[in-house]
């Protein structure tokens, strides 16, 4: 069973800065990770390998240096990684991004699962998985938070929904996007590392993928970025004396107002 | 026998005198609720706690001369204060009187490129410096692991060491130059930005660990290194703790390589940190675990050092070793480490945390000693700390179910058998939190009367009345 896990490379959320003038993110100096949430991707696939006999494909599209992305899934155990890179697929949004990446699981061929994190850190949109399904023509099923059973081409999971849990059988090939719940991710080991450092990782580019140039990069991207602003947040603090009683009483009463005005209700 | 004369009082008179000096604002005096917070460091307990009479907060050096020349002439005891973040009772008013803290002293003065030095004022965040001097490819090499709360003038009075300081030494090595008040108030400068000096006796050295019983520190100039910008972890996971520590001194022979920092978990800390943070590492079977860090200036260099250390103890029976070249996964295998006393602090509250420090070689006699002693009494003992320099975090946590009493009276036992059995191995009883009150009456164990006498009479010859944080290392008389 052949299993392709898309993965994203993202800035390090913790040291990312916004520029208050553009009002984008300061990308300068700020180290790259693999999107947190995509390691339980890798987590998962690396479990089915365990209990069965799966060949699991890390891919990416990014620029160049999104390979050490798929050089951490490799050193965690993932057996291949394909890169896909060029620069006509840069400003691409989620839509472009699952048309080439749908193009490039095609061309890779033969992937009876392909895993995805639950949205990347950075964009947080969580539809890259949906819409690569689409346009796959694959079914998909989204917060997969367990997955019981592989058997004769059926995987049997269950989901997270609001309120509660589905459980669901999907009839594969198809595309699942899981969440934190799926499992805690292993560390890259040494060998892992060294294995990586070894590994050839081929790339698709354009050429090799043969896209319609109208829809991939700024082109091929229905979304439009209309603004963006930091919501502003406003505390009106009151400080009230109460070194007496009067003033004991004045506060309880403009607190009393203050919770009135607020529709505060009693619990 | 000589006896310490008796202190005095702070009187409202002189509080407002201290408040003449700093600045009524900056005296806290008659107010319990806010003196609470400068009676302790961070020991857990209540135990090596004192209340302060008063707390003055300084801005410049001519302030705290005149507090002290003060505090002489009223037979007061001075207590400096940085942080509160020590670990042995140093910045406690074991006597009362008055509480200097530093904090208001917080600035970065200069930054010389040029001589790659800096000066800094006493209450700086030690992490602050780190931050400020990012921008210009520089650092400093100090590092305890409480540098997002502690002070750097607490460092240099407590000489601490830290993580790093396999690869960069502690705090004493940074330290090129002070200007401080002396116990009797006077502002002297010593040493500077020189690499090299030997024009009278090394002052700066004598000051740097020196728990704030000689002096004031009011400037401090500070030696800088080349920022390294990339680094990486390796934590090994072994079968057994001796098989862990005993690679220790071949790595860095075996590689020629000095790791940034080599730490070490046993068996217990490593249990109880990772049940703490639900941690899945497979850790069931094994016995310890080895955290190597390594920096440089390019990540091509860290990971060529990385590599050959990974293969040179895979060579050595490790069980499996996990890479973190990345801030997430180095926060998480770092978070290990630094949780263990957390992990600890939920199991039981009875607890006394040693700093023992050994020749490095013999770190693995003395774990294993440490483990008799504290399995004879029925106690439960992690070890953890720098393995690659000799100092052992032993943390004593007495079982839940012992009465307070039992506990009391059951620890210094075991504390003498422990330290007796360190100072046969050539150690000492405090690597890097300092002596304090804390381990002062254990110092008999570890010194000779005649160094004492010598403490003392460097002690007496800067402060004659004893004004400066008293009741500290070492009895005055």
């Amino acid at each position: 069973m052949r299993i392709a896990v898309a993965v994203k490379q993202v800035p390090e959320t913790k040291s990312v800065k916004m520029d208050p003038e553009t009002r984008t993110v300061v990308r300068q100096g700020v180290q790259a990770i693999i999107n947190p949430l995509d390691l339980y991707a890798i987590e998962a696939a690396l479990r089915l390998k365990e209990s069965c006999d799966a060949q699991i494909t890390a891919l990416s599209m990014g620029p160049p240096q999104a390979v050490n992305a798929l050089k951490e899934a490799v050193a965690m155990g993932i057996d291949q990684a394909v890169l896909i890179s060029d620069r006509a697929f840069s400003g691409s949004d989620t839509w472009a991004t699952s048309y080439i990446l749908a193009a490039a699981i095609r061309k890779l061929g033969g992937f009876e699962l392909i895993l995805c994190g639950e949205r990347a850190t950075d964009g947080d949109t969580g539809q890259v998985g949906p819409e690569m399904a689409a346009a796959l023509g694959l079914p998909v099923i989204t917060y997969v938070n367990h997955i019981h059973e592989l058997r004769a081409g059926t995987l049997k999971i269950s989901r997270l929904v609001e309120g509660g849990m589905e459980k669901l059988a999907l009839r594969l090939p198809g595309v699942i996007t899981v969440v934190k719940e799926i499992g805690e991710p292993r560390l890259p080991t040494f060998r892992g590392k060294l294995k990586a450092k070894k590994l050839d990782i081929p790339v698709l580019n354009l050429e090799i993928l043969q896209l319609d140039k109208q829809l991939i990069g700024l082109d091929g991207s229905p979304t439009r970025v209309v603004k963006i602003f930091r919501p502003e947040i406003v505390r009106r603090c009151h400080l009230f004396r109460a070194e007496t009683e009067t003033q004991t009483k004045a506060a309880v009463e403009a607190m009393l107002a203050l919770m009135n005005r607020e529709e505060v209700k009693s619990a | 026998m000589l006896k310490q004369p008796a202190y005095q009082n702070v009187t409202p008179e002189i509080a407002e005198a201290l408040a003449a000096i700093a600045g009524k604002k900056y005296v806290i005096y008659h107010d319990p609720e806010n003196l609470e917070a400068f009676s302790h460091d961070e020991i857990p307990g209540t135990e090596y706690r004192h209340m302060p009479e008063a707390v003055v907060r300084p801005e410049t050096a001519r302030e705290i001369a005149e507090i002290m020349k003060l505090a002489n002439r009223e037979k007061i005891p001075v207590t400096p204060q940085g942080a509160g973040s020590g670990l042995s009772g140093g910045a406690v008013p074991v006597r009362g009187g008055i509480v200097v803290s530093v904090d208001r002293m917080n600035k970065i003065l200069e930054i010389d490129r040029k001589n790659m030095m800096m000066t800094v004022e006493p209450g700086v965040i030690s992490n602050e410096i780190n931050e400020c001097l990012k921008e210009y490819g520089l650092f400093y090499a100090g590092y305890p692991m409480s540098l997002e709360t502690c002070f750097i003038g607490g460092n240099v009075a407590e000489n601490a060491g830290g993580g790093k300081a396999v690869k960069y030494g502690v705090t004493s090595r940074y330290v090129l130059g002070l200007e401080i008040v002396t116990p009797t108030g006077e502002i002297v400068e010593l040493g500077g930005k020189l690499v090299k000096n030997v024009t009278g006796y090394d002052l700066v050295q004598l000051m740097v660990g020196s728990e704030g019983t000689l002096g004031f520190f009011t400037k401090i100039i500070l030696k800088l290194l080349p920022l390294p910008k990339a680094q990486a972890d390796l934590l090994g996971l072994f079968e057994t703790l001796e098989q862990a520590l005993d690679i220790v001194p071949q790595i860095i022979t075996g590689t020629g390589i000095t790791p940034t920092s080599i730490e070490f978990m046993d068996k217990n800390s490593v249990k109880a940190a990772c049940d703490y943070l639900n941690e899945t590492i497979p850790y069931e079977n094994c016995g310890a675990m080895l955290l190597l860090t390594f920096d440089g200036p390019n990540m091509e260099q860290v990971e060529n050092d990385y590599e050959q250390v990974g293969k040179f103890i895979e060579k050595h029976g490790v069980q499996e070793i996990y890479v973190a070249d990345n801030p997430a996964t180095t926060e998480r295998i770092w978070k290990i480490r630094r949780n263990i006393g957390e992990a600890y602090n939920i199991i039981s509250t009875r607890q006394s945390g040693e700093d023992l420090v050994v020749p490095p070689a013999e770190i693995s006699k003395m774990i294993a000693a440490l483990q008799n002693i504290t399995g004879k009494y029925g106690i439960m003992a992690p070890c953890f700390g720098h393995a690659g320099d000799g100092n052992i975090h032993a943390r004593l946590v007495g079982p839940p179910e012992w009465s307070d009493d039992k506990w009391k009276k059951t620890l210094p036992l075991i504390l003498n058998e422990i330290y007796e059995k360190t100072a046969e191995l050539g150690g000492m009883l405090s690597g890097e939190h300092g002596i304090g009150h804390k381990r002062k009456k254990y110092m008999k164990g570890f010194v000779s009367e005649e160094y004492l006498n010598l403490l003392r009479v460097i002690k007496r010859g800067l402060d004659p009345n004893n004004i400066m944080n008293p009741g500290k290392i070492f009895d005055f008389f």
